[in-house]
């Protein structure tokens, strides 16, 4: 059986499958739905740094004196900008902490009495924050902002204290670069505001793509076997080979169909920028597809049912999606872990996508990546057909 | 051209300890229509998934239109055509969708496709349903486009696992008019069926498969002739109180050899040996039996002989005390 015939076959038996997709309308609306309701589901449930808002925090003002009414005031002036709080007076510490208790407020901002009279009288001034730490993200939050206050304030005042001992000694002072020798400037590798879909956009792509090969090729196989079609197919003169490259191959147009789905949405809806080549990202999506498509295959070759293969696919999925670092850094994971997720195939491609779409990265740049993809695939690959044509003929 | 279409030599196919087909030898010449016919688990459907490649066999070999089965699948596959239990068909594509894909797979020119198409759904009588999705028709519908999807690619040997099974009788009669079509064309037919009547209409020669073993094999009226020339005789006999006594006693004389509940009053019974008529007689009178008639078959149906062979429905039906008053089907069908 000549290589030409395998191809044509290939195409003929996706071309069979696309036109059952496009007659059959609830696989149809399945297909497009996937992704919307991945890129929403994981878009909103993972937070990233900062993206709280109007959290209910209480202001226990006991002072009542320029300096509370100076934080005060430069609180209000920092949360406008944010808008992370919503702030709440209360006049005693126990209403406060009371509705803490509750569940009302996540934290409290508390100014002891005596807190001007402290700062004018050359002592420390100190403000209490007393936040609900059974919820960490939203207490770093609320910690983070006191901190930034205070620095804010002490700097104001450092400056304000310079100026007056300048003053006294009849010399011109920079302030800002007495009060703060060291600053930074941060420069972005990808130009712009980033958000957490930035992130996100590429290796959610890669992971619908698997979902969807994995899944899709012991579905396809056990469907044809339990329909009976399966043996028309075996009957046929044609290669074996065929029937597991056009699956494939529908599978792929299905899965780059939803890619360029999540895409779109991912641009327009949630203002991701793109920065490297799409041809790049795609080819490195296909290489994606060898990598893992053997698994698929195996499954198939191992089970006798579609439920079986549903369910070692599955069992093999659900961790490369959460171990492959799509949806939070690899980096972020305890040492164990990431060594884990070193193995995962997913990884590598996760990593390259989001190399080449977001730091416009080249193709000797994830070279590393595509190797290790390609060996992974000619691997499986190399254990799984000779395995899926044994199992043909029983 | 080669003489038979099947030279099948000593196919053994094993699952594990059990042996679905034992040492199966048997040819079958160019242009016969060709029957199988045993009971369930008897093997037919294993033989015809290795003849169609579908199945390795374990052991032994064949030859299909000339081609060795193990050495050369490829080649075997274009000669063959498949009507298996299962229907071979998408059921979200069109009829002509689905013939179309097959005849692509088996590279038939572009043209002469759309015509055999036409051709034969006309056969059929289905051109009007070409562009209809198949699961929009009815099992006998289906059937027929299944059917010739198995002629579409124009092989000389079509196989057809229980083609007429759960059809109604006008599509069963429209089946067998297609099967004796396409014979009168050349194409060598391998059929599977439980039900007689459609072995012994059609076919040159029966195989008759229990255990995975050929148990008889000749023309439907060779294998007639062999029972009435033993001695083995087949009467009908009608008790007005007939019960489940009688039953048991009868079945356990050693004369008997098969025995078949038909209705509420009638038995049919296969006994061998001289005397053997006065023993059964001997045996309901014991029990009380008030015997209304007794038939002697004087030509024996093929039925009769597959009761003799294989003895199969006799045990089936005695065992299942429940099924006592139901087997009044006028065709008899072998579970």
């Amino acid at each position: 059986m000549d290589l030409i015939d395998i191809i044509k076959d290939s195409y003929y038996i996706m071309q069979k499958d696309l036109l059952g997709l496009r007659r059959n309308h609830t696989s149809l609306a399945a297909l497009i739905l996937l992704p919307i309701a991945f890129l929403l589901m994981f878009g909103f449930i993972f937070p990233g740094a900062n993206t709280q808002e109007h959290i209910p925090v209480g202001m226990v003002d006991l002072d009542n004196g320029s300096a509370s009414n100076a934080f005060v005031a430069q609180i209000d002036t920092m949360n406008k900008n944010s808008g992370a709080m919503n702030i709440e007076n209360f006049s005693s510490v126990e209403a406060a902490k009371t509705q803490i208790n509750r569940g009302n407020l996540y934290g409290t901002f508390i100014i002891p009495p005596g807190f001007s009279d402290n700062l004018t009288n050359g002592k420390s001034a100190n403000v209490i924050v007393y936040v609900d730490n059974s919820n960490p993200q939203v207490s770093a939050q609320i910690e983070s902002t006191a901190s930034n206050t205070i620095t804010g304030l002490n700097g104001m005042q450092a400056q304000i204290n310079v100026l007056k001992m300048g003053s006294t000694t009849n010399k011109t002072m920079n302030t800002q670069a007495i009060v703060f020798p060291f600053t930074q400037n941060i420069e972005t590798a990808i130009p712009g505001k980033t958000n957490y879909f930035n992130f996100l956009a590429p290796g959610l792509m890669i992971m619908i793509v698997m979902i969807t090969v994995m899944t899709g090729i012991p579905e396809a196989i056990s469907k044809e076997k339990e329909m009976g079609t399966f043996d028309g197919m075996l009957s046929a003169p044609i290669n074996q080979v065929s029937i597991i490259l056009g699956y494939t191959a529908s599978l792929c147009v299905k899965g780059f169909s939803q890619c360029i789905l999540v895409l779109v949405i991912a641009i327009i809806f949630f203002g991701v920028t793109i920065q490297g080549s799409i041809i790049l990202a795609f080819f490195l999506l296909l290489l994606g597809i060898f990598s893992f498509v053997g698994i698929g295959i195996l499954a198939v070759a191992a089970s006798k049912d579609q439920a079986t293969g549903t369910t070692i696919v599955n069992l093999i999925m659900f961790p490369m999606m959460f171990l492959a670092g799509i949806f939070y850094p690899i980096q972020q994971m305890p040492w164990f872990m990431q060594d884990i997720s070193k193995i995962i195939p997913l990884t590598y491609a996760a990593d390259a996508m989001r190399k080449v779409m977001l730091l416009n990265a080249n193709i000797n740049d994830v070279l590393i990546q595509i190797l290790i993809l390609l060996v992974f695939g000619l691997v499986t690959m190399g254990i799984a057909i000779p395995l899926f044509r044994k199992s043909m003929t029983t | 051209m080669v003489e038979y279409a099947l030279e099948v030599n000593k196919l053994t196919k094993k699952f594990g300890n059990f042996t679905a087909v034992n040492d199966l030898s048997l040819n079958v010449k160019q242009n016969e229509i060709f029957g199988f016919l045993g009971p369930n688990g008897a093997g037919k459907s294993t033989t015809i998934r290795m003849l169609c490649t579908l199945a390795k066999p374990t052991s032994g070999s064949a030859k299909i239109a000339g081609y060795d089965l193990i050495k050369d699948p490829s080649k075997v596959r274009q000669k063959i055509g498949l009507v298996a239990e299962k229907m071979i068909m998408y059921e979200d594509l069109t009829a002509a969708e689905n013939l179309r894909f097959f005849g692509k797979i088996y590279k038939m020119p572009k043209k002469k496709r759309e015509e055999r198409i036409d051709q034969l759904l006309n056969l059929v009588d289905m051109e009007k349903w070409k562009d209809t999705q198949i699961s929009k028709f009815s099992t006998g519908m289906k059937q027929r486009i299944n059917v010739i999807r198995a002629l579409l690619p124009e092989p000389e040997i079509l196989f057809m696992d229980e083609p007429t099974l759960g059809l109604d009788p006008q599509t069963t009669f429209a089946i067998r008019e297609i099967i004796r079509d396409i014979n009168n064309k050349g194409v060598t037919v391998i059929l599977t069926t439980h039900a007689m009547t459609e072995a012994e209409l059609l076919s040159d020669h029966i195989a008759i498969i229990d255990h995975g073993e050929v148990a008889a094999l000749d023309t439907p009226q060779n294998l007639k002739n062999i029972l009435y020339k033993s001695d083995t005789s087949i009467f009908t006999t009608k008790i007005m109180n007939l019960t489940h006594n009688m039953i048991e006693k009868v079945r356990s004389l050693n004369v008997v050899t098969a025995l078949a509940q038909q209705d509420d009053q009638n038995l049919k019974i296969s006994a061998r040996g001289a005397g053997s008529l006065n023993q059964i007689i001997d045996a309901i009178r014991v029990e009380g039996g008030d015997i209304f008639s007794i038939t002697n078959s004087n030509e024996s149906t093929l039925e009769d002989v597959f009761l003799t062979v294989t003895g199969k429905e006799i045990r089936d039906h005695a065992t299942d005390k429940s099924n006592i008053l139901q087997h009044s089907t006028p065709q008899s069908r072998v579970r």
